[in-house]
């Protein structure tokens, strides 16, 4: 009942996991490798080749930018 | 893979190891709570601690969503996920917590719709396709999960889909970490603080443990190394006498957070005025609800909700584990009347969880030799 073979619940802990986008869909959302649909409201418009810290179907965080402040 | 291995590097982790050795004092003990359910995973999946010297010892803090979850509200989401015609969603894990009168997997085998979502847009998707039928989210989560919930709702009101709802069970971080610093069996030195949350909320809602407790707060990311590196730093503010937040994540934590995430938050949620947690009784203002613009999607208005109370089993003791009191092989049932398979406590479900961790990684053999 893990939703990884790992038997760890990615969404129910405090994880991100890095994914990439191959496209964007009708509906605005991202659609990353292996089928996945996330919810790009918090990082802005993306494109493909954009890797985003997605959790729980949202992108938290765009990779591979500068680093943030502070 | 890009992000991530450069972040397992066996020789910077030894190298990191060695700095950790050279920066502490070998007469002090030492006691580090990473906060985040996630941070005990890495921990002992990667065996970071097993880098460490004796005299530093890990901590494992409350940010496990699933294990603070109270048993009543477990018995809430059964009563609702047994009502005519409801689709109960959740996520995995929860499917398996234990409440008073048993768990959502033996509700589901019970006959009650009740379906496995690794996001609640999949849960207004089935709502969607189902629009017949009343569809419920369980959400759970810190602040890092929150801002899902909270975007699923806003898609769902903005299409006026009337058959979703959330029973919401979000809380968040700081009001259990200061109820932590006020508890007087617990003695800290630092604190590892959550990377995921901070990405949301950033690093500045810490401030309040070097200014108003003294103790260091690092950020941490999630791979062995950004662990290793972040104990590392923790150390060295003790040893330079120094406490401060500082952000060992800052590849994706802002200092401020993200403002979108905030503002999405802001609109959909609103502070209850206390909330129970697993183990660590009422603490106030630690739970969300949906905003009043938000209530037509409350499964709490919608649903008869029984507001069950049940008290935690006598022989489990996720409280004191939650806390850092003891160690997870140190409660009564670990590993014998509490296991993965059939666990009593919380902790021991989700594998984010410190009795999960220790028990799945093989922890408690050589603990065990070592007592």
């Amino acid at each position: 009942m893990s939703c990884d073979a790992d038997g760890h619940c990615v969404t129910c802990s405090d994880e991100g996991v890095p994914m990439r986008v191959v496209a964007t869909d009708a509906e605005g959302l991202a659609v990353c490798a292996g089928g996945v649909e996330v919810m790009t409201d918090l990082v802005g418009d993306v494109e493909p080749g954009d890797e985003l810290l997605v959790h729980a179907g949202v992108a938290l965080a765009r990779l591979g930018g500068r680093e943030a402040d502070g | 893979m890009k992000y991530v291995d450069e972040y397992r590097d066996a020789e910077l982790g030894r190298a990191l190891a060695a700095e950790i050795v050279a920066t502490v004092e070998p007469g002090r003990h030492y006691k580090v709570m990473e906060v985040c359910g996630g941070h005990t995973h890495t921990i002992y999946k990667y065996g970071v601690d097993d880098l460490l010297p004796a005299n530093v010892e890990l901590v494992h803090g409350p940010g496990c969503p699933v294990c603070v979850i109270p048993m009543g509200r477990v018995d809430d989401g059964v009563a609702v996920a047994h009502e005519e015609g409801v689709i109960f969603t959740c996520f995995g894990d929860m499917m398996r917590v234990p409440g008073g009168d048993g768990t959502l997997l033996e509700a589901k085998a019970e006959g009650a719709d009740i379906r496995m979502v690794y996001s609640p847009l999949d849960a207004l998707r089935i709502a969607r396709e189902n629009p017949d039928r009343e569809v419920v989210f369980f959400a759970v989560g810190f602040e890092t999960t929150a801002p899902s919930t909270a975007l699923t709702l806003m898609r769902a009101k903005a299409e006026g889909v009337r058959n979703f709802s959330v029973f919401c069970n979000h809380v968040t971080i700081v009001p259990p970490l200061r109820a932590l610093l006020e508890s007087p069996d617990l003695r800290l030195d630092g604190f590892i603080g959550p990377g995921h949350v901070s990405t949301v909320v950033g690093a500045r809602p810490f401030e309040f443990i070097p200014a108003d407790y003294g103790k260091p707060v690092v950020i941490s990311g999630f791979e062995p190394l950004d662990l290793l590196q972040s104990v590392y730093m923790v150390l060295r503010q003790l040893a330079d006498g120094r406490c401060e937040v500082e952000n060992q994540y800052k590849r994706v934590v802002p200092y401020d957070g993200n403002p979108q995430a905030l503002a999405v938050l802001a609109e959909v949620f609103e502070l209850r005025p206390h909330f129970e947690w697993r183990g660590l009784g009422f603490i106030s203002h630690s739970g969300l609800k949906l905003s009043e613009a938000y209530r037509d999607f409350d499964s709490e208005l919608r649903f008869a909700v029984p507001g069950v109370r049940v008290a935690d089993p006598k022989a489990c003791q996720c409280g004191e584990v939650l806390k850092g009191v003891i160690k997870p092989w140190e409660c009564k049932v670990f590993g014998t009347a509490c296991t993965p398979e059939r666990p009593i406590g919380t902790c021991m479900v989700s594998s984010e969880g410190a009795c999960a961790a220790y028990y799945n990684y093989g922890r408690f053999a050589r603990e065990r030799v070592v007592v």
